[in-house]
């Protein structure tokens, strides 16, 4: 359904030496220099899948994003949904998607949010017989009801949020682009959200990518993601694959009647870890070690600790995602 | 005093790295208020053409040209954008960021600006007086520049800044007080223009609008130091402008903290 | 003709959009139309202040210099009030990345950006324009027949797309340069020559207002031939095809600008 194929951008930048010299250089001679904000990524999305694609900070992530919502044109390569190229023909290609982007709107700002739907509909060419039934239907899985009249600058961020996405959403759109969907929302608010987005999936199968840093809106919509670093792809597939490849850590707790347990245990020495492969961390009677089981095996980290002190309960647990991926932004993938 | 400017000095910094991101859109800006000058420069000397030449209003044809490029320079000098600065930060709620630093604000706004100015005043001050000077030397036929009259137009310039800067920073509180920023702007734009002889001198209107226009403060902003550097304004009279400068300035300054207060009353009270 | 009607009907519901708008910042706005009507009446006060002193500009009678001056007005007038927005899209929406908007919707982006807005103010110009125009022609002898008054009306359409066109180059600069607005303004300023008869200015500056940046094309040329019947084909030909010519260009460097359009933020 869409082909990404080999999407690359540059841009130029221009480089400001520091301090009040530095800016009376740049003043005359302004330095510029070429930044490769992706390179070459490739990758294809089935029709109702729900792509997460995830990155550290200026990753690359939203240029990808740009690039296949055919707002920015690709320095080389190029994108595809069903056929449809946005470099060639923007207006076609873009009646099949639908965009969010968490930080900006693209309701009217002074107008009462039913206006904003009036609008759309005329610039997406709804009819009028389908358009009452897509407000009836975005109204229940959205809730637009309680402040529909209301004027877009009065609402609440999640308020805001719910209409963006109906927005994005009256003229049916086949692939829904969802740019940090869930950004500075609290919890109820980011879960009914992420309902929602699973409703829609799964009714009318659209198509959904998705951007985020909060890893619980992958984990509950996602089955595979994408994850770039450094304008490269590093990583695609599902989650239980990247937990097979990434998730060798293993968290270790229990409760300890010996005082002063977290002294008396000394992994680090006795298995000679890094501190990237063992954390510990010990509240009272509880203690948490965190390891990775490449390094030392779960039976031989359970038979030193066991050995060491006096264990009342003792439970070892798979690394939830966030973690494997706070590992991996911090290390670099590749290094 | 040398602390309390390292306390600034960042802002200033911040003010230079601002037009050096932008120097380009700077020179056309520049240039484009330049254009302004050529129509009034083409007028007047259609004007003095089509009136057979001599003085109008105490002014010769030469004396108008270096009055218009002494406008559009001194109009450079003395701008001041705290009005639209103000209100869009009180709008977007930025001053708050302002509110927390140790500093005042009327004055992180100055220091701001004066470094966003710099560069400008520096880069076209030099020349244009040169101009001028070069113009009135080949127009009239003798050097006339006079070293006590151009000094006395820079501290007559900055009284003028001073007066425009918290002028505009009073009418930035206002108008958010009264919420017309962006129309208001423009009325305050088209009456200074005229009332500070920046469409036409003072002295061409009727005796009585003369005399009441020289006292409003506007006249102090462009048409004073313009009028002391050309040497029309000679003893009692200069200092009694110059005196008329500085009573406007420290009035605005002092309407200025005047409405910083009712203001900060008037954000607490909306929160957000 | 259905696209015409499509954006036809774009058209009136974004001014409903921004009529709507409007009464919500009603003071706003009547203080914007005030103050341009404003800085006219101060252009005018100095009109009247010179031709105190003068009995002519170099040949053209006080009505004739204020009928240029209003003619010069109105197009100026339509093009500030339907397009004004090119000024945002210089000043903010290209540096802001909120251009992202117009190419996700299946509407051509240029058609958006102009349709989206329009500027109250611009009635302090336009009428104040139209006022003008109408007070100075009677008093002015000249040969009135239908056919000119005709042409008159004829010509504004095209006189505008001047401005628009200059307009739209200049803020496709920003595609590049991320905020062109202050380019807009410098390439704008020069329609403050096209205030007064171009024969008061030099050769030079007449060339560059003719044939560069062809402001004197928007009221000079045109009062030429409605005012003095002089040379139809050139004073009303050439602002009809520098009309076109610029529009022309401003569709091309637009669309071309947007391949370049870097968006914000990472």
């Amino acid at each position: 359904m869409i082909t990404a194929d080999k999407l690359r951008k540059e841009f130029k930048k221009t480089v400001k030496e520091p301090g009040l010299k530095g800016s009376i250089k740049s003043l005359f001679k302004p330095k510029t220099e070429k930044v490769t904000a992706v390179r070459d990524i490739s990758f294809e999305v089935a029709e109702g899948e729900i792509l997460g694609f995830i990155g550290p900070n200026g990753a690359g992530k939203s240029t990808v994003i740009k690039m296949l919502t055919g707002i920015l044109t690709p320095t080389s390569g190029s994108c595809t949904i069903n056929g449809k190229n946005p470099v060639k023909n923007r207006k076609s290609y873009v009646k099949e998607i639908g965009v969010v982007f968490g930080q900006r709107t693209q309701l009217w700002w002074d107008l009462p949010l039913r206006e904003t739907y009036g609008v759309l509909k005329e610039i997406y060419e709804v009819p009028d017989d389908s358009y009452k039934k897509r407000m009836a239907f975005l109204n229940e899985v959205l809730e637009l009801d309680d402040f529909i009249s209301s004027p877009v600058r009065t609402l609440s961020l999640g308020q805001r949020m719910r209409a963006d996405i109906a927005a994005s959403l009256l003229h049916s759109p086949k692939v829904l682009f969802l740019d940090e969907p869930t950004i500075g929302l609290d919890v109820v608010v980011k879960d009914n959200i992420r309902r929602a987005i699973e409703h829609i999936n799964s009714r009318e199968k659209t198509t959904v990518i998705l951007t985020t840093h909060d890893l619980a809106d992958i984990e509950q919509l996602s089955k595979r993601i994408v994850m770039i670093d450094k304008g490269s792809k590093v990583f695609d597939g599902t989650i239980a694959a990247l937990k097979a490849e990434y998730g060798q850590i293993r968290e270790l707790s229990f409760e300890t009647g010996t005082p002063n347990a977290v002294k008396t245990l000394d992994y680090t020495g006795h298995f000679k870890l890094g501190a990237d492969d063992l954390s510990l961390e010990g509240e009272g009677k509880s203690v948490k070690v965190r390891f990775n089981s490449a390094a030392v095996p779960v039976s031989d980290m359970l038979s030193y600790t066991l050995g060491k002190i006096s264990v009342s309960d003792i439970s070892v647990k798979d690394a939830d995602i966030e973690e494997i991926i706070r590992r991996l932004y911090e290390q670099g993938v590749d290094g | 005093m040398k602390r309390k400017l390292k306390i600034y000095l960042p802002f200033i910094n911040a003010g230079i790295q601002e037009v050096a991101t932008y120097r380009v859109n700077w020179i056309f800006y520049m240039l484009g208020n330049a254009l302004a000058c050529f129509v009034a420069y083409f007028i007047w000397a259609a004007v003095y053409r089509s009136g057979g030449g001599g003085t109008m209003s105490g002014f010769s044809m030469p004396q108008m040209v270096v009055y218009i490029v002494l406008m559009f320079l001194t109009g450079t000098i003395i701008a001041s954008d705290g009005a639209y600065v103000v209100g869009e930060e009180i709008r977007d709620g930025a001053i708050a960021m302002r509110l927390i630093k140790p500093v005042s604000y009327n004055a992180t706004f100055l220091f701001q600006e004066l470094g966003n100015k710099l560069p400008t005043e520096i880069a076209i001050a030099v020349p244009m007086i040169a101009a001028v000077e070069i113009i009135r030397t080949v127009l009239g036929g003798a050097v006339q520049f006079n070293i006590t009259c151009l000094l006395l137009y820079i501290l007559s310039c900055v009284l003028a800044y001073l007066i425009n800067f918290y002028f505009n920073i009073c009418f930035g509180f206002i108008a958010f007080i009264i919420k017309y920023l962006w129309g208001a702007n423009m009325m305050k734009n088209a009456v200074i223009g005229f009332l500070s002889g920046t469409v036409i001198p003072l002295s061409f209107l009727p005796g009585a609008l003369e005399k009441v226009f020289l006292l409003l403060p506007f006249a102090s902003l462009n048409y004073t130091p313009v009028m002391i550097y050309m040497g029309k304004y000679g003893g009692a009279e200069l200092l009694y402008f110059l005196g008329l400068q500085a009573f406007w300035a420290l009035f605005f300054f002092g309407l200025s903290k005047l409405l910083w207060r009712s203001s900060v009353k008037r954000l607490t009270v909306q929160g957000g | 003709m259905k696209k015409l009607k499509r954006m036809y009907r774009i058209h009136r519901i974004f001014m409903a959009q921004e009529f709507k708008r409007m009464m919500e910042y009603k003071g706003d706005f009547i203080v914007g139309i005030i103050s341009f009507f404003l800085v006219q009446l101060s252009n005018l006060l100095f009109l009247w202040i010179i031709f105190s002193r003068v009995p002519d500009l170099m040949g053209w009678s006080v009505n004739e210099v204020i009928f240029i001056y209003g003619l010069s007005l109105i197009p100026k007038g339509i093009d500030h009030f339907y397009f004004d927005n090119l000024w945002n899209v210089g000043f903010f929406i290209v540096r802001k990345g909120d251009f992202d908007k117009y190419l996700t919707r299946p509407v051509n982006t240029l058609f958006h950006v102009l349709s989206e807005k329009i500027q109250i103010d611009a009635l302090g110009e336009l009428i104040m324009g139209i006022a003008l125009v109408c007070v100075s022609i009677p008093a002015i002898s000249a040969d009135w027949d239908v056919f000119r008054v005709l042409a008159m009306i004829f010509m504004i359409p095209f006189i505008t797309l001047i401005f628009t066109g200059v307009k739209t180059i200049t803020a496709s600069v920003a595609f590049w340069t991320k905020r062109s607005g202050n380019v807009i303004y410098m390439f704008y300023m020069f329609s403050d020559f096209a205030k007064y008869p171009a024969s008061i200015y030099s050769r030079v500056v007449q060339n560059v207002i003719t044939y560069i940046i062809p402001f004197a094309l928007t009221s000079y040329y045109p009062a030429l031939f409605i005012l003095k019947g002089k040379d139809p084909l050139f004073n009303l030909g050439m602002p009809v095809l520098a009309a076109v010519v610029l529009m022309g260009l401003g569709v091309f460097v637009w669309h071309r600008g947007i391949r370049a359009y870097e968006s914000a933020g990472s």
